[in-house]
């Protein structure tokens, strides 16, 4: 007999998600729901209407911590909804912003997933605010990490949350000869740092695959072989940057994109039967409670070819460099892989920018209408914008978010783990929540309007 | 009401460089120390007045070199919104030593800045000297190039300098012929903006400079915080700048300051005053910004 049970809210990640979990008897996952409560933020609805200059700003509103690929990928959209082509030298600055972006955001999602983790050859949980040795230097090295992503993203974006920097058509100005240096320097003061940490959180990761059990709920949880895994395929445009429309070969494909009503994918109205008080954070949900996925679920389910896909570190690692280890540990030594990627980008483009070069394109249409889209790789994932630019106004906008993609999958990869180490299995998707949250629009009998986005 | 603000020491001080004096207002006081504080790294770029579109029209910018820094150099009676480039300058141009000199109104923009660096992200920190000058009042463009081609009679391309001093304003040229219009004539070119400032001599800088308390081709200098301290200290020590002890009785030296600090202070506090009793019909009573 199957109980169900209610870890919420999910903590040690942006947003507000919950999970609902049907378990057997020995506390093994049958069937997990993994879905977004955040309230709608209603950035699309927004949009409509507002000029092209207007939009990738408010789109980047959505969350503060990936801004950067959102007001990226908004900007694309408008440029290839009214066929704008940027000089190299503000493509330039984009991607040392997006490496920049994405160097930070890993070193977060690296505080956040420790305290999970033990300290290799030992049972003591890592506590990344201690000041005791050998934590006190990874979380120092996390911040100087973080420090030199803000501060590069600060000189190159304009602001490090909320690039101003960007625009339609470019960038708005170019950076002088000196803050090319300083963001070479930086870079080469985290080359050594991204290494480092890069090999810390490795062996951390791995050392959790060899172990046998965790400690949860004043337990011991055994941890199975296949933790975390799935049999979903994966979606990702670029190893490091992104596509549009406009390219001659755009490496996402709208026509193998379909989204459902969570209606249709996840469970239906379920009563709580387990709870456990000794759970973090004020134990789970007690028992007798209801809970309604389908009816609770703040977003749309996307689907790629017809299934869900994963995005994020890993898909980019698949698709481009036959990365092959899968759970949730694979996901993780995957993001880790990824920060000497960003860090050589940024140095490779800053030696390549021409600090006098043009940054804003010469002439810049004002749309006929037609659909483009943008698919930027944000740190957790391909995050794609699309939109209809008409006169210089939006007509229609709508962003497909990299957490979107990962809930359905996600929740695949609960099943055969015991419900106690669910979230170290979400924590491994480093998940963004808050801009997941999408608008539905209900007819009258609370059907879902399906859209017709592409013609 | 604190009419010259609190000072460490004051002084008569004019630069020690010629290049500097060359084509100074008076001492040079603002362009030498930053040209000592560039050369020994205490900032790595000062925001300035530099030349703009037109002559004497001043814009905001950025100096990372000396040479940048010399072509900066003189009073240009005109709007510079020099706080403008404060972000700027942490950002694009990459700087973590930012020097900033500006009039009182914007002496205390940077300090409120520092205070509640609201759209300052990151900013605060890095400031790392502000000098202030003394400003009775400003003129935007279109009053000054009234004043200049319509009262002086000069067209704007000739024009070497412009000061004001001893009751007049005076322009002189490249030809030799120079001009002067009584002070009274100018009042009505004035920024309206400038009638409720309650500050003279840059409250709030770390060190502030003006022409007034000191003889021709000199400046008086009020140093303020303990960051100007050592500045100015080392400057004078590196020969950058020679100082020497106010005049602190005769007529002209410090009491001149202070006479006038009390007519530009009194004179706004009465129209602040009318304007909270709503007798300046269209304007609208301002908050103090001294509580």
């Amino acid at each position: 007999m199957s109980k169900v049970v209610e870890i919420s809210p999910t903590t040690r990640h942006e947003g507000h998600s919950k999970l609902v979990l049907k378990v057997n008897d020995e506390g093994i996952i049958e069937r997990g729901d993994w879905l977004s409560i955040t309230p709608v933020r209603g950035v699309e609805k927004l949009a409509v209407g507002k000029t092209y200059e207007q939009v990738p700003k408010i789109a980047s509103r959505v969350c503060g911590i990936c801004p950067i690929a959102h007001t990226l990928a908004a900007t694309e959209a408008m440029e290839a909804s009214m066929g704008v082509e940027i000089p190299e030298d503000a493509y330039l600055l984009r991607l040392i912003l997006q490496a920049a972006n994405r160097l930070h955001s890993h070193a977060l999602h690296d505080i956040l997933a420790l305290p999970d983790m033990y300290i290799p050859g030992t049972d003591t949980k890592i506590n990344p605010f201690t000041p005791e040795e050998p934590v006190r230097s990874v979380a120092k090295r996390i911040q100087t990490l973080r420090m030199i992503g803000q501060t590069i993203g600060e000189i190159v974006g304009g602001e490090a949350v909320h690039p101003s920097n960007p625009r339609v058509g470019g960038m708005y100005k170019n950076i002088t000869p000196r803050a090319k240096a300083k963001i070479y320097d930086l870079a080469k003061q985290a080359l050594p740092l991204a290494r480092e940490q890069m090999e810390f959180m490795i062996s951390v990761f791995n050392n959790w695959e060899k172990r046998d059990w965790a400690e949860m709920c004043g337990r011991e949880v055994a941890i199975p072989k296949e933790f975390g895994y799935h049999q979903q395929g994966y979606m990702a445009a670029d190893p490091m940057y992104g596509s549009s429309s406009l390219d001659e070969h755009p490496t996402w494909h709208p026509e193998r994109w379909l989204e459902v009503r969570p209606w249709d994918w996840y469970m239906g109205e379920e009563e709580i039967t387990l709870d456990d008080p000794n759970y973090p954070i004020g134990g789970t949900t007690k028992a007798g409670a209801k809970a309604w996925p389908q009816m609770q679920a703040c977003t749309g389910v996307p689907l790629y070819d017809g299934q869900p896909v994963e995005v994020g570190p890993r898909a980019r690692m698949s698709i481009y460099k036959n990365y092959d280890r899968k759970g949730a540990m694979g996901l993780n030594v995957a993001r880790e892989m990824e920060y000497m990627d960003s860090v050589y980008t940024m140095i490779e483009a800053a030696d390549a920018l021409n600090t006098s070069g043009a940054t804003v394109a010469d002439v810049i249409p004002q749309g006929t209408g037609e659909i483009g889209w943008a698919a930027n790789e944000a740190p957790r994932g391909c995050d794609v914008h699309l939109a209809k630019v008409r006169n210089g106004k939006v007509e229609w906008f709508s962003m497909l978010v990299p957490t979107t993609w990962n809930f359905p999958t996600c929740s695949r990869a609960l099943t055969g783990a015991p419900w106690e180490l669910a979230e170290v299995i979400v924590r491994a998707y480093d998940p963004c929540v808050s801009c997941a949250t999408h608008m539905i629009v209900l007819d009258e009998d609370n059907k879902l309007v399906a859209q017709k986005l592409l013609e | 009401m604190d009419y010259l603000g609190q000072y460490k020491a004051v002084f008569k001080a004019k630069s020690g460089c010629e290049d500097v004096l060359k084509k100074s207002q008076d001492g040079g006081i603002v362009t030498s120390l930053f040209a000592y504080a560039l050369e020994k790294g205490i900032i790595d770029g000062a925001i300035v007045a530099g030349p703009g579109s037109e002559p004497y029209k001043p814009e905001p910018m950025i100096a990372t070199t000396v040479e940048e820094l010399f072509a900066a150099r003189g009073t240009k009676y005109s709007i510079s919104p020099n706080l403008a480039l404060i972000k700027e300058a942490t950002r694009s141009y990459g700087l973590d030593k930012i020097g900033i000199v500006g009039t009182p109104c914007q002496c205390q923009a940077v300090r409120k800045g520092q205070l509640y660096p609201i759209g300052l992200r990151d900013v605060p920190d890095k400031i790392a000297l502000v000098l202030g000058i003394f400003c009775m009042e400003n003129f935007p463009y279109q009053g000054l190039y009234q004043m200049v081609e319509d009262h002086c009679a000069t067209k704007m391309d000739n024009v070497t300098k412009m000061d004001i001093g001893k009751g007049k304003f005076s322009v002189y040229t490249e030809r030799g012929v120079n001009s002067a219009i009584p002070l009274k004539v100018t009042h009505k070119y004035e920024q309206p903006g400038c009638h409720v400032c309650l500050d003279y001599v840059s409250n709030f800088a770390d060190i502030s400079t003006g022409s007034v308390g000191s003889p021709d081709g000199w400046s008086t200098v009020f140093v303020r915080s303990a960051v100007g301290e050592k500045v100015w200290n080392d400057a004078v020590k590196a020969g950058w700048i020679v100082a020497e002890e106010a005049d602190l009785k005769g007529q002209f030296g410090i009491p001149m300051v202070d006479k006038l600090a009390h007519t530009k202070i009194d004179g706004n506090a009465k129209t602040l005053e009318a304007r909270k009793n709503g007798l300046l019909k269209g304007l609208k009573p301002l908050r103090n910004p001294y509580i």
